[in-house]
């Protein structure tokens, strides 16, 4: 399987490639932000598998546990 | 919440009170840690031990008739008791310098007399002169000692008494005998100890014993003068002490009693699995040699009740004390963020609910009611992760709606029976509910009642949701006429039985057993019956199911332990996979026979571990063992089925479920991607929807190169990820599928 980071995904909407943008995120009351993939024009924002199961998964249960 | 709440769920805990031998110890010596230290060679910090608690170690390793022994746990198990005096006599010989000890804190000026230098005179005035009180003790003899003057050994009693008194200096004065009380007015308190038969100043009957105070504001009194033995008295002499320093420092005597922390002397503990020992005798006259007192300490059982603690894999993997647990239940309704944290979350929703901790607690601790108070109140709170019961309460919205199932026979309005199959039986194999109504239909003239218990929201904690659906199932079951519901699930049985009490109930397995005289024989020869949880308290399940599997010539053994969760309870799956992995693999292995099972979820649970198990009613019903597991979006699918059959073929009725327009889509996807999502609990009836409204809307990502695409779906808590590509009309082969919990805010 191809890993999605290394692929060359496109914006499906504004056809444009993605950037890195601070962007805040907010689980069970906390708020904090970090830098991801983003569509520059439209702001939709690209969660790579590897972030969602590695360091949001480890954020989640820490913030789950607080 | 208030502390007294969540603290009365562990209140018979014993689990780290003080051991039985130590209730029935007149100083209370806490003589498991004593133990330790002497069966590890600990000679220096024994003898502080023994010294800080009995004030006067060589004169109670001489004349202590040792009560304890009478409370040693090794007399449980038919050993003799742990020889203490013996030990405590090693810890003297054989810590390299015996040695008093006192406070390093200024003088005091308030003076106290102590009239009687006898063992509970002294043991006072010790410990008032090592807080620096001045103290004068008069006796009317040459020396101190009382009694204990004319014993053999009463030359090391000497010793010890001065060694103890050469770093708390009193004033002695020998051969003064006090006869009135006015000779102490100079006093601000006064402690009478003159032996047995020993004058009281007329107070005795005015002495209180708990204070040891009388009628006289300043005046104290104990020791044998009052009845007590030498050794009460020594131990007497120190609690008295603490009560006079109380008077002088606030003109009221009084002491933090806490003789209720020891009163439990007849506690007797469960010592499955302890090896009888013999007690050590000493070769030599002069007591045990260093390793002899080693080895005869080692006996002890070191006994404290940790039977939850070492059984249960939830609380084995946390290592947090009941009572601990009982005080974050409630300091975790107080967290006042960033200030303060949750101390409980994980464990809170780790547990298995699943009653075994009470079954094995001698005192019937219930750990698991406490944790659901706490998810409950933490729901309540709404500090509760929603994402960990998202599933199972999108699960149960379903099926108490789309998949739900209300009547009485056909033609009828009213049933003296209803079939109550739970919502999983049905969704995991729906022959299970077909055949086992069409027999209950046949013998019973029984109506069907689809829908869901209400346990994933009992377990989520979420009251409301589960009060506004029972009282649905209260008024559904009175329209049928109030009939005996028959449940396949005994989850949905408890649940019943704790929400609707006055609905009766009987096992299917139970009316299959009465109806059923020889069984078909199945491919299993030999198996063991793997009891449910929530069969626990229900024996006529338990049995009826032995009877099935044994009418189809079944020989089967019994597990060690019944009733133990396969996991599945209390929904811990996501909260804690890595324990619900090591649960349900512990389950499956527990017998290298196959498993009959009576629960939908313990057969998925074993099922997805390859372990060879059979639901009874196949065995019933001679349907085919080891039916493999169906995928989530199945399993909806399964249920709807089931319900268009039974309402086409029993009631002549026409169903069409609720249509998507995401419905017409196909995906394709791989048996490891399709176990993972199972595992991760992704439904791919939730990637379709996911996939259409990306493909409608365009609002997704793709990669131009190779075709791929990747859209997300934001579910109430969850957001859905999908990577796939497009491989015919309507036709989508997926590659990937995850989650996250948490939520991006768009634009910052």
């Amino acid at each position: 399987m191809v890993m999605a980071e290394e692929k060359l995904w496109k914006c499906g909407k504004c056809k444009e490639d993605l950037v890195k943008k601070r962007t805040a995120f907010s689980y069970l009351g906390h708020t904090f932000s970090t830098e991801v993939m983003c569509c520059p024009k439209c702001g939709k924002v690209f969660i790579p598998k590897e972030l969602a199961e590695g360091k949001m998964a480890a954020v989640e249960q820490e913030l789950e546990d607080k | 919440m208030k502390i007294e709440e969540a603290a009365s769920y562990t209140e018979k805990c014993f689990h780290g009170s003080p051991a039985s031998c130590t209730c029935a110890c007149p100083f209370h010596l806490d003589i498991r840690s004593l133990l330790e230290k002497v069966s590890k060679g600990k000679w220096a910090s024994a003898y502080k031990l023994l010294r800080n608690e009995t004030i006067f170690p060589v004169i109670v390793s001489a004349l202590c008739d040792q009560p304890c022994s009478n409370h040693c746990q090794r007399t449980q198990i038919g050993d003799q008791a742990i020889s203490i005096r013996d030990l405590e006599d090693a810890c003297i010989r054989y810590v390299k310098k015996r040695k008093a000890d006192a406070y390093n804190i200024p003088p005091k000026t308030a003076k106290v007399a102590v009239v009687g230098a006898g063992l509970a005179g002294l043991s006072c005035a010790l410990n008032l002169a090592r807080k620096k009180f001045q103290v004068t003790v008069f006796d009317k003899e040459l020396g101190w000692g009382g009694s204990i003057r004319v014993h053999l050994r009463f030359k090391e009693f000497n010793e010890e008494i001065s060694l103890m008194f050469s770093v708390a200096k009193a004033d002695f004065q020998f051969k003064s005998e006090i006869t009135s009380l006015a000779q102490l007015e100079e006093f601000d308190a006064i402690y009478i100890a003159t032996g047995s038969g020993g004058d009281s100043f007329g107070l005795l009957e005015s002495w209180d014993h708990e204070l040891q105070t009388t009628s006289e504001k300043k005046v104290f009194l104990g020791g044998s003068l009052c009845g007590v033995s030498q050794m009460e008295g020594i131990a007497q002499g120190a609690q008295v002490s603490k009560v006079i320093e109380a008077y002088i420092q606030t003109g009221k005597a009084s002491y933090i009693n806490k003789e209720n922390n020891f009163k439990e002397c007849g506690r007797k503990l469960d010592h499955d699995g302890a090896l009888s020992l013999a007690r050590v005798e000493a070769k030599s006259t002069d007591g045990y040699s260093e390793a002899e007192a080693r080895e005869e300490a080692s006996r002890c059982l070191q006994c404290d009740c940790d039977k939850c603690l070492t059984s249960c894999e939830m609380l084995k993997r946390f290592g947090k004390a009941p009572q601990k647990m009982a005080i974050e239940v409630y300091t975790d309704t107080h967290v006042n963020p960033p200030l303060s944290t949750h101390t409980l979350a994980r464990e809170t929703y780790s547990c298995n609910l699943c009653g075994h901790c009470k079954s094995i607690c001698p005192e019937a601790v219930d750990i698991g009611a406490m944790l659901q108070f706490s998810r409950t109140a933490r729901f309540k709170d709404n500090s509760y992760p929603a994402a960990l019961h998202d599933f199972w309460l999108r699960e149960m919205d379903y099926a108490v709606s789309q998949g739900a199932f209300v009547s009485a026979p056909k033609g009828k309005k009213t049933c003296q029976y209803a079939f109550f199959p739970g919502c999983q039986l049905g969704a995991s194999n729906p022959e299970h509910v077909l055949e086992s109504y069409d027999f209950l239909n046949e013998h019973y003239d029984a109506g069907i009642f689809i829908s869901c218990c209400g346990a994933p929201a009992f377990w989520a904690g979420d009251e409301e949701r589960l009060g506004v659906h029972i009282e649905k199932l209260r008024q559904e079951w009175f329209e049928m006429g109030r009939p005996k519901l028959v449940f396949a699930c005994a989850t949905c049985e408890n649940i019943f039985s704790m929400m609707l009490p006055e609905i009766k109930s009987i096992s299917l397995y139970e009316l299959l057993d009465r109806q059923s005289h020889v069984l078909s024989k199945c491919d299993l020869t030999e198996a063991v019956v793997f009891d449910p949880c929530a069969a626990r308290d229900d024996d006529e399940m338990q049995s009826s199911v032995r009877r099935l599997a044994d009418k189809a010539d079944i020989s089967l053994e019994e597990l060690q332990e019944k009733n133990r969760c396969c996991g599945y309870g209390g929904l811990i799956r996501l909260a804690n996979p890595s324990l619900y992995d090591e649960i349900s693999q512990v389950r499956a292995e527990a017998s290298e026979k196959p498993y009959i099972v009576y629960c939908a979820n313990c057969r998925e649970v074993f099922a997805a571990r390859d372990k060879e198990c059979a639901h009874v009613l196949d065995i019933v019903f001679g349907l085919s063992i080891n039916a493999s597991i169906p995928s989530l979006a199945k399993k909806r699918e399964n249920s709807l089925e089931l319900k268009k059959k039974l309402m086409r073929e029993k009631w002549e009725m026409d169903f069409e479920a609720e249509t998507h327009e995401w419905d017409k889509l196909s995906l394709i996807i791989g048996d490891e991607l399709q176990k993972m999502m199972d595992q991760k609990l992704i439904s791919s009836a939730d990637l379709q929807e996911a996939i259409w409204l990306a493909e409608e809307s365009g609002d997704k990502f793709y990669d131009e190169s190779d075709g791929m695409s990747l859209c997300s779906m934001i579910k109430p808590v969850i957001t859905y990820w999908v990577e796939y590509r497009k491989t015919g009309p309507d036709t989508y082969e997926v590659y990937s599928a995850y989650y996250h919990r948490m939520h991006f805010v768009k634009g910052e």
